[in-house]
């Protein structure tokens, strides 16, 4: 029992930050249409841009998250423009690729700035330390950063449910032509998308920069959260959290339990193997629409 | 696919063998053979690095031929290609060291087991397709980089496995890099040969009916999930042959050697050679592989201008170089090289009316 | 009336010195006619009680529909009828929720589509529905595939009597292309072709499969009248040459009239005629259900 609440408690504290993960990946995919893989690689720029004025320039920490959040809207903004708005009408394969490409190119680039290194904040972000509720010990880096993620995604949440612009951006998730027809400018929502869920990635990468260290390994849980995404069902909110904490749990739960049977490591086997299932099983995911092929 | 409808003005078919022919003018066909007489007669000139550089073509071009017949003929997306081409290696290195095979008996397995691993993670492409296939390929990478890691008393884990090339064989030593390369030129020319063919008969044409209207081929009397199946099968065959040949080289193999990233480049510079034809695959691999052998050329300048710690711009120049590559290509002229080389024949074709 | 359509089939060799031949000898190989004076009694599709809905909208309830050996019927009926979905369900691409569908008294509900399209249902789509990168004359090819016999292997290596096999199939397909007269544009890809050649190259696809029944869903909508009357004269030709039955969904009432042997008429997903031109044309049922409050006034 006490080891099963530990389970669950450590499952959901990655988890969290999977389900930000794949919330990011999700806006983009609603309104575009577009699997979004270079989110991965904003984890790790998001990581190492935080540290590097955090840490290198010994910035205030709200002037540090601010000019991370200002660069990623940046790359989102280049993304959208550059690579992904003449792509529209395109096959399939054509924004797969390219979007590949860019994890790949921000991998490199961050490389390049950062020469691979792993890189920590020390004290300088979250609290460190460990709080003791009976049994359980939580590592407080964790709890803070489990109420960051599902705080950004209440809040995106509500921005969605709330606002004038909000509410245009959930047209363009039904419909473009309708929204095109309605005088909502769908160009522009595409843009917003981008910079939102470029700019909740950088803060899942903050927060993983603060648990895994920051580091260039930092996009497989951009990967893990794949899974996640299409547990939920590609294009919903709620789906993707649910499933992104899920996975964190099954996880922890196989690396617990299977981890005597399998050798190695299995923090990437876990995640890719059930995806495998549900592509097998449910290929829309627990709230996906199915889509009718019509002749 | 369609017909070459390259050739000179005025030139018809008189019967349909013609028209079924890969090469539709004797011109084409000669300059063809010189080209490939020519491929062989270098071995005998070219120094040591060259030839390596050439083998390391020769094998990419058979992985992404197979690339091709899975993407660029039957449109499923694959982001294992890489992870498939390393259970060629390993295939090779397992039934030479454990079973004592040697390369000739071992060759034809390396393709055929990672074709069955192929057709086994292509049968959830029965049912899903474009996204959804790309992530079941991702899985696929993953469980099969997994097991080479960890099945530790076959593999060798992450200490990697020794192959051997073939021996002397009709008197021709194979341990001399030439003339390695000729064996490895001859596999690759009767690879493409076979997917030439391929392409232009029955199974060929079912997957480009799969690929360009999937719902309608089933409908017109194909079986979308056989053919499906076997194309990722085929794929993988070539995918499988292409790391035997290519590890017999090196006589290593090491399961760092096809990474994720190196999956996705299979992908990115296949579209930047160009979809749909075995030329657009060639130059695909070509262009990659050159752009490789260019990143280990500017490391000791890299390491001139950066001091020691230039160990990794190499590695950094290939991601960011390579990515604007594939996505400016993408962007620019999504039918790639293929497409250009096609407009140059084109204006050779019509002369000397341009229109 | 053996005698006659044989003399038929002459008169058309006759007028066209190219033509479907080919494919007919294909068609007529494979036929047992064990007694010439049944060959138009014999019943070749049978559609029974079919019911099919989308999320509560009927698309079909309890449609029963015959087909016999020869025979040209025309499926009339406004937009959303559900003409297209039976078709749909005749070529197993949609999976009936009740009822049976019989091919010359083999249940083939719930045999797959390809299956059903092997054994003779060949069809061409109301939206286009061709392998857009490919030329037309490989599309025809590609419409034999159930036809080709020799596996993957040997063509991969090219074997002797695999090349034979190839220039076999490309001489049937080369009869077809000249059939629809379509030898101008054999070699361009259909992407590039206009609507009304596109059409006509998915006829040639459902003819490359070898019909025992052809099914045109709309294969004139959209069309001039002189393409119309092209397709027509194929449809019409098709039809007699082959000795094929041919169901057909059009919204032309003149083209209907004027060749179908009978008619079936369909309404919010019920039959509510079936018959002769003239019986149709008579049925007050239809003519205010298809012409609306035009029909009654
Ligand atoms: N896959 C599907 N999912 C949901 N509804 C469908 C589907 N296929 C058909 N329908 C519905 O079934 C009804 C009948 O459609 P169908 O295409 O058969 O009409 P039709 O008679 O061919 O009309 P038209 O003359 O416009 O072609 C329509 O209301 C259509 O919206
Ligand atoms: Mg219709």
């Amino acid at each position: 029992m006490e080891d099963l609440l530990k389970s669950i408690m450590l499952g959901l504290a990655s988890g969290g930050i999977y389900a930000l993960v794949a919330v990011s990946y999700v806006i983009i995919y609603k309104s575009t249409r577009i699997f979004a893989f270079s989110q991965a690689g904003m984890l790790v720029i998001g990581a190492y841009t935080f540290w590097q004025c955090l840490v290198v320039w010994s910035l205030p920490i709200w002037i540090s998250i601010l000019i991370t959040l200002a660069i990623a809207a940046a790359i989102a903004i280049i993304i959208e423009r550059v690579s992904m708005r003449p792509l529209i009408g395109q096959p399939i394969l054509a924004p797969i690729v390219v979007t590949l490409g860019v994890m790949l190119f921000l991998r490199g680039i961050a490389l390049l700035f950062w020469h691979g290194e792993v890189e920590g904040y020390g004290e300088a972000f979250l609290p460190l330390g460990v709080w003791h509720v009976g049994f359980l010990s939580l590592p407080k880096i964790q709890v803070y950063g489990f109420i960051i993620c599902m705080l950004v995604i209440a809040l995106l949440i509500s921005f969605y449910k709330y606002t004038r612009t909000g509410l245009g951006m959930r047209v363009v998730h039904e419909d473009h032509l309708v929204a095109q027809n309605l005088g909502i400018n769908v160009k522009r929502i595409f843009q917003y998308s981008w910079i939102f869920s470029c700019a909740v990635a950088v803060i899942g990468g903050m927060l993983l920069g603060n648990i895994q260290g920051v580091g260039l390994d930092l996009d497989a849980n951009g990967l893990i959260a794949i899974a996640a995404v299409l547990f939920g069902g590609l294009e919903s909110f709620g789906g993707a959290v649910i499933a992104g904490l899920a996975i964190g749990i099954i996880q922890i739960f196989a690396i617990q339990y299977l981890g005597a049977l399998l050798p190695g490591e299995i923090t990437m086997l876990v995640p890719f193997v059930f995806l495998l299932l549900i592509l097998l099983i449910k290929p829309y995911g627990l709230f996906g629409l199915v889509r009718i092929e019509r002749l | 696919m369609t017909i070459n409808v390259d050739r000179p003005c005025g030139t018809f078919d008189s019967n349909y063998y013609q028209a079924m022919e890969i090469f539709r003018t004797p011109l084409r066909k000669f300059l063809m053979i010189a080209f490939i007489v020519l491929l062989y007669a270098i071995a005998f000139i070219l120094d040591d690095y060259i030839i390596s550089i050439l083998i390391v073509f020769c094998a990419f071009s058979i992985g992404m031929t197979g690339l091709q017949i899975i993407t660029g003929y039957a449109g499923q997306i694959s982001l294992g290609h890489a992870a498939f081409m390393g259970v060629g290696m390993y295939t090779m290195a397992v039934f030479q060291e454990h079973l004592g095979f040697n390369f000739w008996f071992a060759l034809p397995l390396a393709g055929l087991v990672p074709m069955i691993i192929g057709m086994l993670f292509g049968v959830p492409a029965v049912r899903i397709k474009g996204l959804y296939l790309a992530f079941a390929s991702l899985a696929a990478h993953f469980v099969i980089v997994y097991a080479i890691n960890n099945w530790r008393s076959v593999t060798n884990g992450t200490d990697g496995m020794y192959l051997h090339r073939p021996g002397v064989l009709l008197g021709i030593d194979f341990m001399i890099d030439k003339y390695y390369y000729i064996l490895v030129l001859t596999v690759t020319v009767i690879m493409i040969y076979f997917a030439k063919n391929l392409s232009r008969t029955r199974l060929g044409r079912a997957f480009v009916a799969v690929r360009d209207n999937d719902i309608a081929a089933e409908v017109m009397g194909i079986n979308i999930a056989h053919t499906k199946v076997l194309a990722f099968g085929i794929g993988c065959f070539y995918a499988g042959i292409a790391g035997a040949v290519g590890g017999g080289y090196y006589e290593y193999v090491n399961v760092e050697w096809f990474t994720l990233t190196d999956s996705i480049w299979y992908l990115g510079f296949l579209v930047v050679g160009g979809l749909g034809s075995i030329f657009g695959a060639i130059a695909g691999a070509v262009v990659w592989k050159s752009l490789d052998e260019l990143s280990t050329l500017v490391t000791p300048i890299t390491e001139a201008l950066l001091g020691g710690m230039a160990f990794y711009a190499s590695a950094a120049f290939s991601l960011v170089i390579y990515s604007l590559i594939v996505i400016v290509v993408l962007v620019l002229e999504p039918r790639g090289i293929n497409h250009r080389w096609q407009i140059i024949k084109r204006s050779y074709r019509l002369h000397p009316f341009p229109y | 009336m053996a005698v006659d359509t044989r003399d038929i089939v002459k008169k058309r060799e006759q007028r066209y010195s190219y033509g479907l031949t080919l494919l007919r000898d294909c068609i007529e190989e494979t036929r047992d006619l064990p007694n010439e004076e049944d060959f138009f009694k014999k019943n070749v599709l049978r559609v029974e009680d079919i019911t099919i809905s989308f999320g509560g909208l009927n698309a079909l309830s309890d449609v029963n529909l015959e087909l016999r050996e020869g025979e040209l019927l025309a499926i009339i009926g406004p937009n959303g009828a559900g003409k297209t979905t039976l078709l749909n369900v005749i070529s197993g691409f949609y999976k009936a929720q009740k009822g049976d569908v019989y091919f010359q008294d083999t249940k083939i509900t719930n045999y797959s589509s390809h299956k059903i399209a092997e054994m003779g249902i060949c069809r061409t789509f109301q939206n286009i529905a061709l392998y857009t990168g490919l030329s037309v004359i490989d599309n025809i090819i590609a419409g034999r595939h159930p036809h080709i016999k020799y596996n993957f292997l040997n063509g991969m290596l090219y074997f002797p009597w695999a090349r034979r096999e190839e220039a076999r199939q490309r001489a049937i397909a080369e009869d077809i292309v000249d059939f629809l007269e379509m030898e101008q544009v054999r070699n361009t890809t259909v992407g590039m072709l206009s609507y009304g050649l596109r059409k006509r190259a998915e006829l040639g696809r459902a003819l490359a499969l070898e019909p025992r029944i052809l099914l045109l869903d709309e294969p004139m909508a959209g069309m001039n009248l002189d393409e119309k009357e092209d397709i027509a004269r194929f449809i019409v030709d098709i039809h007699e040459f082959l000795r094929i039955p041919i169901v057909m969904i059009e919204h032309d009432m003149g083209v209907v009239m004027d060749i179908a042997d009978r008619i079936a008429v369909l309404d919010f997903g019920l039959k509510i005629g079936d018959g002769t031109p003239e019986e149709i044309s008579k049925n007050q049922k239809v003519v205010s259900a298809y012409l609306g409050k035009a029909g009654e006034q």
